[in-house]
């Protein structure tokens, strides 16, 4: 599968099957670690077809487990399906099944989509499925600003890391603890940060106005097409038809298979 | 505070991309009508670059205490810059791009996302800024702390607001998880407030007439006054909202709207149990266990080495 221009593929059909397939994802019902292994299986093949292994693909997975953090008080304050309940000191606990099931369902359901919209953004840049969300009918302002932002990104996250590299040079960061720290009460440091991003506001600013300037001495009216429409994928009915497949006997799996 | 995908039950998912979609589509259509007498409101350009500046002006930070620190999540701030409409715009964008490219949040909590950060912390936050303000006598000083208390509460709506949002799909305990949320993000509000504040007086100091401060004309009374009934609205209602949750509540409403059937059983199963046909016990599960195994290394060799040489191809 080879790269093409930003913009120059048509990735309506990747944007679907990925939003397809996390919505089918979501939809397993508790405990159908079974299905969800499935589910993980497509993800993985799809994974390696675009370049990334899966042992790569679970590491960048984890990005969301953290959230498993909101699920844990469930663990222990659900009282149905008891496994344990003792007292640990003071602190009478238990665990109860269900919020087991329920957290462990929740992060891997996580884990599993997650690596889904990697290999989404693996297999098709942002700039190209922007433009297959332009011919799905994205509205433009939605379109040409995501296409903007997407564009100068760096650019911006550049002068943010050199105005950041300038305040540590000038010790706005606490060295050490207590009287050792440098740099001024907490306030100072909020204002000094403020200052920060008020300045970096005056850059975007002033660059968007160049850019204006220069779009309109070019005779742009507002809308901005971010890269020219690629020519239509002549089999995208087939494709959507087959992930519509997938999706259905991915449901069909996590209704049949066995649940722990 | 952006949600992955997984811990949203579908329905509620799917409810808050319509609801998000429909509040989107009114800010464009307000967008569009004031294209052609806003001066920064309507231009795209403006809009792309401040979709940018807010992803970088999420990088600064500063430490408050041992370990944690204040940074910015720009809703209000952006609101402030641009107006309330154009400002939902740019941060919809923001969290799409986000979710896209970082992983940042999931795609089906992606409307969830947008409505909390997007909806309820950009235009609530801007628009309870502006109503605040204006009770205030809109002085200079009364716009840019308003922004700063708006700030303060757009955080802790979003996080009560998604908290809320977990309780109903069943992944949290709201009795517990909501006063978590909340006491942490008072600080981190705390750090959007102060930055939101020393930035506003930053611009009005540098740029004055990028925040409009030349229109400090006087309202009236009554103007002040129902502003100050809608701000004073907002927060009690919002403080009622999140001190009056009750966890059984939630429950009920969550069974009256069918979100608990996703805990229930399975209707049938296919395999009992994971053991292989005409073998029984202990064996026969060692035995499923190791062939399961061997498949899945396998499985997990072939697809690294296609990785390998997809790569290669590029």
């Amino acid at each position: 599968m080879s790269r093409t221009t930003p913009g120059g593929r048509d990735a309506r059909a990747a944007v679907i099957a990925a939003l397809l397939f996390v919505l089918s994802i979501a939809l397993l019902p508790m405990g159908a670690y079974v299905a969800i292994a499935f589910s993980w299986f497509v993800v993985i093949t799809a994974g390696a077809y675009v370049g990334i292994s899966p042992l790569r693909l679970a590491r960048r997975g984890g990005i969301a487990l953290p959230f498993v953090l909101a699920a844990i008080p469930v663990i222990f304050l659900r009282t149905d399906e008891l496994l344990w309940s003792g007292a640990i000191g003071p602190l009478s606990l238990s665990i109860s099944g269900a919020g087991l099931r329920i957290a462990l369902t929740a992060v891997l359901k996580a884990w599993v989509s997650v690596q889904a919209s990697i290999v989404l953004i693996t297999y098709a840049d942002a700039p190209t499925i922007v433009t297959a969300l332009r011919r799905m009918k994205l509205p433009d302002a939605i379109a040409t600003s995501a296409g903007l932002t997407i564009r100068y990104l760096e650019l911006l996250r550049d002068e943010a890391r050199r105005m950041l590299r300038a305040r540590t040079a000038r010790s706005a960061s606490p060295v050490g603890t207590g009287r050792e720290r440098i740099g001024g009460s907490i306030s100072w440091r909020a204002r000094t940060t403020g200052n920060l991003v008020g300045s970096l506001f005056l850059r975007a600013y002033s660059r968007a106005q160049r850019i204006e300037e220069a779009a309109t001495s070019r005779g742009a009216t507002g809308s901005l097409s971010i890269g020219t429409l690629p020519v239509a994928d002549p089999r995208l009915t087939i494709k959507v038809i087959g992930v519509l497949a997938l999706v259905l006997s991915l449901t069909l799996a996590g209704a049949l298979l066995p649940r722990l | 505070m952006h949600l992955p995908d997984g811990f949203l039950a579908p329905q509620l998912a799917l409810a808050l991309w319509l609801l998000t979609a429909v509040i989107v589509g009114i800010a464009l259509r307000r967008l569009a009508a004031s294209r052609d007498t806003a001066g920064a409101a309507g231009r795209p350009i403006l809009m792309g670059l401040v979709g940018a500046f807010i992803f970088a002006a999420q990088m600064f930070n500063f430490p408050v205490a041992a370990g944690t620190s204040g940074h910015l999540l720009g809703g209000v701030l952006a609101g402030y810059l641009l107006g309330p409409w154009a400002s939902t715009i740019v941060m919809t964008t923001v969290i799409g791009v986000q979710a896209l490219l970082f992983q940042d949040g999931g795609l089906l909590a992606l409307g969830a996302n947008i409505f909390n950060m997007g909806i309820i912390g950009t235009l609530g936050g801007t628009l309870f800024a502006r109503a605040l303000a204006l009770t205030l006598g809109n002085g200079r000083s009364a716009r840019i702390g308003a922004a700063g208390v708006a700030g303060w509460l757009s955080v802790m709506a979003g996080a009560g607001v998604t908290t809320l949002e977990l309780g109903l799909s069943g992944t949290t305990n709201v009795s517990v998880g909501l006063p978590a949320m909340l006491s942490v993000h008072a600080l981190i509000g705390v750090g959007e407030a102060l930055i939101t504040i020393a930035a506003l007086t930053f611009i009005a100091t540098t740029a004055p007439d990028l925040l409009g401060e030349r229109s400090t004309v006087q309202h009236s009374i009554l103007r002040r006054a129902v502003a100050g009934f809608g701000a004073t609205f907002v927060v009690i209602g919002l403080a009622t909202l999140f001190a009056s949750t009750n966890p059984d509540g939630l429950n009920s409403v969550a069974q009256a709207l069918g979100f608990s059937h996703f805990q229930a059983g399975a209707p049938f199963k296919l395999f009992a149990g994971y053991a292989i046909p005409g073998l029984n016990g202990t064996a026969s599960t060692i035995i499923a266990a190791l062939i399961g195994a061997v498949a899945i290394a396998g499985l997990l060799f072939g697809l690294s080495r296609l990785a390998a040489s997809q790569s290669d191809k590029r």
